[in-house]
């Protein structure tokens, strides 16, 4: 089950240092969306990362193998713990997202991406043989992508369930399915979506309409757009300064510490910075995925190019929010907003990416 | 070994397809780029100057408005504290319910629904201010200030005049129409005209805000500037005085003119008001002022226009000479009447004046000498040069409604009456009767013409303002014999002011020409009724009564024009009045 200690050391330092980088700036971050002050938010953040830093190790040390054996053991226990979230959920701004465990509030639909994805990573190796993937043999992943979505979308949370949605078809289409599926399915959707428009709640058509010109309600669901983009342009090239981001600090910018993290930072630290941060972000991304070149095992190069796909989608959805290229949908900035549940699924699947980097392939590694 | 090379063709498509996703990923990123370039190098200016708006508050402060003084230096109108109760909405969650508590308390008859409406959208950290405090009130306040965390009482300025006589001058204050103006402007008299240059410059307080709206810290104070003090020519005690010696019993006003350089040392009307009931907000007071039958808020010595009346004889006698009709010399028969045209015209004395030449024609008040004149007259002549000795014309002096009044010519009547002139009509022009119309102050600036020569200094009310000359020079000879008759009619028996000499032999000698200004046009059955000339026609009825003087006699420099209403004829009421003015102005110096 257990990896030697020593094989702690062969880790790929390099994205250890870049993950801790992120988490830094995090920090930083919130310090100024305080105002300068580690209360409320920076010291929590630490806190958390302290106490999940255990759990990271123990990932580390997990055999592959072990992970591959318990996918499926995963999977029913996130399923479970969104039914249960369903049922028993504490609400929260209008939604059941969470379920108390041992003193924190565990938002499960987090989980759900990294189960999906080791289910699928296992599910596609195991056809490894296959040449091309046909629709058939999508069905199964195809459908539990989609039970995923509904279950998250019903608390609702949109967002999420997108994010899971998009991570189980990245997965179908990255294990090789048949080009001229997706290319059916995207021109279906494209031909539908008038319809599916006509589909639509009033109320959600508005927020459309919002999302596209923010103006038509400044005072209402614009008004998070149309702040963030004023700290976000007052920026300029290179900031306004360590703690000088007036949007910040007056309150102009609401959920600062969570969604708008990147407002913060772009109006303390300008485009420049921003340049930055999207380069230390596609750093992370891209070290992982040059690795899975390398890799013949389908179920490591699954869960490595997958997940780390999700980080660095994660991260551009929740900027394009901010910057008014997307509505907003509550997509979290991977380790640089405020929030528990979100920092422990990225610190598992750092541990995760980690621990399959660092791994000698042997030919019959999960047989 | 035929599984193992599907299973590696397998991973060629898996490192394909990682290649496609990883490029749209690497595109994903270009997109957010260029837009962050867009917002923050592109439009960089538009969103700073958002970002700015969003945290600067600008709040105006009241400048402290100009002082008005009098021609001696003293205060007329100046500023005073004011005390207002006001509501912070940040000190307490239930604000409203203070509100009810301290109208019930003090009785301020708020109307709550009213101001809960007006607070719901009203920033938090600005006091809304509720209503004025009076002295009994604050102290009722201090004593339950306890019950109230969120009212406060503040302090701010209001106008204060001290002088009510000098309201009819100064004018008052108003709110302001435009949402630009952040306290009050003024909206009469010279309080609106010098308006500008007495209320100053406001001050600017830039506040950095948070979102709502909460000062966080100062950024810039710019301390506001007083505005310009105003000096008047008028002098409190003459102006004092001259109301004081206006009878109550009748509508009336005196303007007293320094023939030097024009000023207006005095300019009074009776009914008048006090202008501090605007400051104080005393409606029930204001709305009797506004619909006061008597209009006290009229300045009947600007803009109150009358017929002239005989005091207006001067000017178709300068006519009459200029034009060679007449001479010095030149003798008319007054029988009583003439006739032109089959009409017949009366002298206001019954049995008439016998051999009139100019001098006893003014001094006497003969109305046959100028009907015989004014036979001769053309009218368009006689209405240019009394525009340009000062009547006919618009003043302008710094107070509200200004008119031109009305001396006729032919097309004048043309146009408004649309008819033709007939001589007839000059005949009763030439007394000052008719359709002339004209306001004391003109008439104070014809006397003033006539002293100076023909070209006499516009009147004025602001001290430092440079005296402008308007009028024509007049032929010194012309003049001369004007004078010599105006001297005549107060120094010498007969004359129609001569009694001012015999009533108070102490006061400065002065020369005039008294006026009756007919209300009613008295028809010749009338004159012939025993009725006209008893004291018992109805008031409104009689005739206005009107007096110009000047003094001291040997070189003038005050001039008086004074004009009371219904008083009947101006030997009697208006003339000494005038003297009394006269000899209070030389006396004091003013």
């Amino acid at each position: 089950m257990f990896k030697d200690f020593k094989s702690l050391l062969n880790i790929n330092w390099i994205y250890f240092f870049i993950l801790l980088i992120i988490f830094w700036v995090g920090e930083i971050n919130l310090y100024s969306a305080a105002g300068g002050n580690l209360e409320p938010w920076a010291i929590n953040q630490m806190k958390r990362f302290i106490i999940f830093l255990p759990i990271v190790f123990f990932i580390l040390l997990l055999q592959p193998k072990f992970i591959f054996n318990i996918t499926e053991l995963i999977l029913i226990a996130v399923m479970l713990g969104l039914l249960i979230t369903l049922f028993f959920g504490y609400t929260g701004m209008g939604a059941k997202r969470w379920i108390r465990v041992g003193g924190f509030n565990l938002q499960v639909s987090e989980f759900a991406k990294i189960s999906l994805v080791i289910f699928m990573a296992k599910y596609f190796h195991k056809l490894n043989a296959q040449k091309t993937i046909g629709l058939i043999r999508s069905i199964i992943p195809l459908l539990i992508s989609i039970a995923l979505f509904l279950l998250v979308a019903v608390q609702p949370d949109l967002g999420t369930a997108l994010i899971i949605l998009i991570l189980g078809l990245v997965a179908i289409f990255y294990a090789g399915i048949k080009l001229i599926y997706p290319i059916l399915s995207l021109l279906l959707i494209a031909l539908a979506s008038p319809f599916l428009w006509t589909l639509l709640k009033p109320y959600q058509q508005n927020r459309v309409m919002i999302f596209l010109n923010p103006d038509l309600d400044p005072l209402g669901k614009g008004y998070h757009i149309i702040q963030s983009k004023i700290a976000i342009g007052s920026g300029g090239l290179n900031g306004n300064g360590f703690l000088e981001g007036s949007q910040s600090s007056l309150d102009f910018l609401p959920e600062k510490e969570t969604d708008f993290v990147f407002a913060i930072f772009s109006e303390q630290f300008g485009f420049t910075g921003s340049l930055i941060l999207i380069s230390i972000f596609l750093i992370f991304f891209l070290i992982p995925i040059f690795k899975t070149f390398k890799l013949t095992q389908v179920f490591n190069k699954i869960i490595l190019f997958v997940l780390s796909f999700k980080i660095f989608f994660e991260f551009l959805i929740n900027v394009s929010m901010t910057i008014g290229l997307l509505p907003v949908v509550g997509v979290a900035l991977p380790f640089m907003s405020y929030g528990g549940s979100s920092l422990l699924s990225n610190m598992i699947i750092c541990a995760l990416l980690m621990n399959l980097m660092s791994v000698e392939e042997k030919k019959r590694m999960f047989s | 070994m035929e599984k193992n090379k599907a299973s590696q063709d397998s991973i060629k498509i898996l490192n394909r397809r990682s290649f496609i996703i990883t490029t749209i990923g690497l595109i994903l990123s270009l997109i957010v780029s260029i837009r962050l370039f867009s917002l923050q190098i592109l439009n960089f200016n538009f969103y700073q100057k958002k970002s700015v708006e969003n945290k600067v508050a600008v709040k105006a402060t009241a400048p402290l408005r100009g002082d008005i003084f009098d021609n001696e230096k003293n205060l007329v109108a100046a500023n005073a504290s004011l005390y207002e109760f006001v509501i912070y909405k940040n000190l307490n969650k239930n604000y409203m319910d203070e509100v009810s508590k301290l109208n019930k308390l003090i009785k301020l008859d708020l109307k709550i629904s009213n101001i809960s409406e007006k607070l719901k959208s009203f920033n938090a950290y600005t006091p809304f201010i509720l209503s004025r405090a009076n002295w009994q009130q604050i102290v009722e306040f201090e004593k339950n200030k306890f019950l109230f965390t969120s009212v406060k009482i503040i302090e701010s300025k209001k106008r204060y005049y001290p002088h009510k006589n000098l309201s009819q001058i100064i004018g008052y204050m108003g709110k302001s129409s435009d949402d630009k103006h952040l306290y009050p402007k003024g909206v009469f008299h010279l309080e609106k005209t010098y308006d500008e240059l007495l209320q100053g410059r406001p001050g600017k307080i830039l506040n950095e805000v948070n979102s709502r709206g909460k000062v966080i810290r100062e950024i810039s104070i710019e301390e506001p500037i007083k505005g310009n003090s105003l000096e008047l020519t008028i002098n409190l005690k003459l102006q004092n005085y001259a109301q004081s010696v206006l009878p109550l019993s009748n509508k009336g006003s005196i303007v007293v003119l320094n023939r030097f350089d024009g000023s207006i040392l005095s300019m009074n009307s009776n009914p008048t008001f006090d202008a501090q009931v605007f400051e104080d907000r005393d409606n029930d007071t204001i709305n009797s002022l506004l619909n006061d039958p008597e209009k006290p808020l009229f300045n009947r010595a600007f803009t109150g226009f009358y017929p002239p009346g005989s005091v207006f004889k001067p000017i178709p006698a300068l006519l009459g000479l200029k034009k060679n009709m007449i001479n010095e010399k030149t003798e008319v028969f007054c029988s009583g009447s003439t006739s032109l045209a089959d009409r017949n015209y009366y002298c206001w004395k019954k049995g008439g004046h016998g051999i009139v030449n100019l001098k006893k024609a003014i001094k006497e008040s003969c109305d046959c000498y100028f009907y015989e004149l004014a036979k001769k007259i053309n009218i368009d002549d006689l209405s240019d040069l009394a525009t340009n000795l000062g009547l006919n014309s618009t003043y302008n002096i710094g107070l509200s409604n200004a008119q031109k009044g009305l001396i006729p010519n032919k097309k004048w009547k043309k146009s408004n009456l649309e008819q033709g002139w007939y001589q007839g009509e000059t005949l009763i022009t030439s007394i000052g009767q008719g359709y002339n119309l004209t306001s004391p102050l003109q008439l104070a600036s014809m006397y003033s013409a006539l002293l100076n020569g023909g070209k006499f200094p516009s009147p004025k009310l602001i001290k430092n303002e440079p005296s402008k000359y308007l009028g024509e020079e007049l032929n010194p000879n012309d003049q001369k014999a004007i004078l010599n008759a105006l001297k005549a009619a107060v120094q010498e028996p007969l004359g129609t002011a001569y009694k001012l000499n015999l009533d108070n032999p102490n006061f400065v000698k002065i020369g005039g020409k008294t006026g009756t200004s007919q209300v009613v046009r008295i028809k010749e059955e009338d004159r012939e009724d025993d009725l006209y000339k008893t004291k018992e026609i109805e008031d409104r009825f009689k005739d206005h009564s009107v007096f110009v003087g000047y003094a001291p006699i040997d070189d003038p420099k005050y001039i008086a024009s004074v004009i009371i209403e219904n008083g009947g004829s101006g030997s009697a009421v208006a003339a000494p009045i005038a003297h009394k003015v006269l000899n209070f102005a030389y006396q004091e110096n003013v």
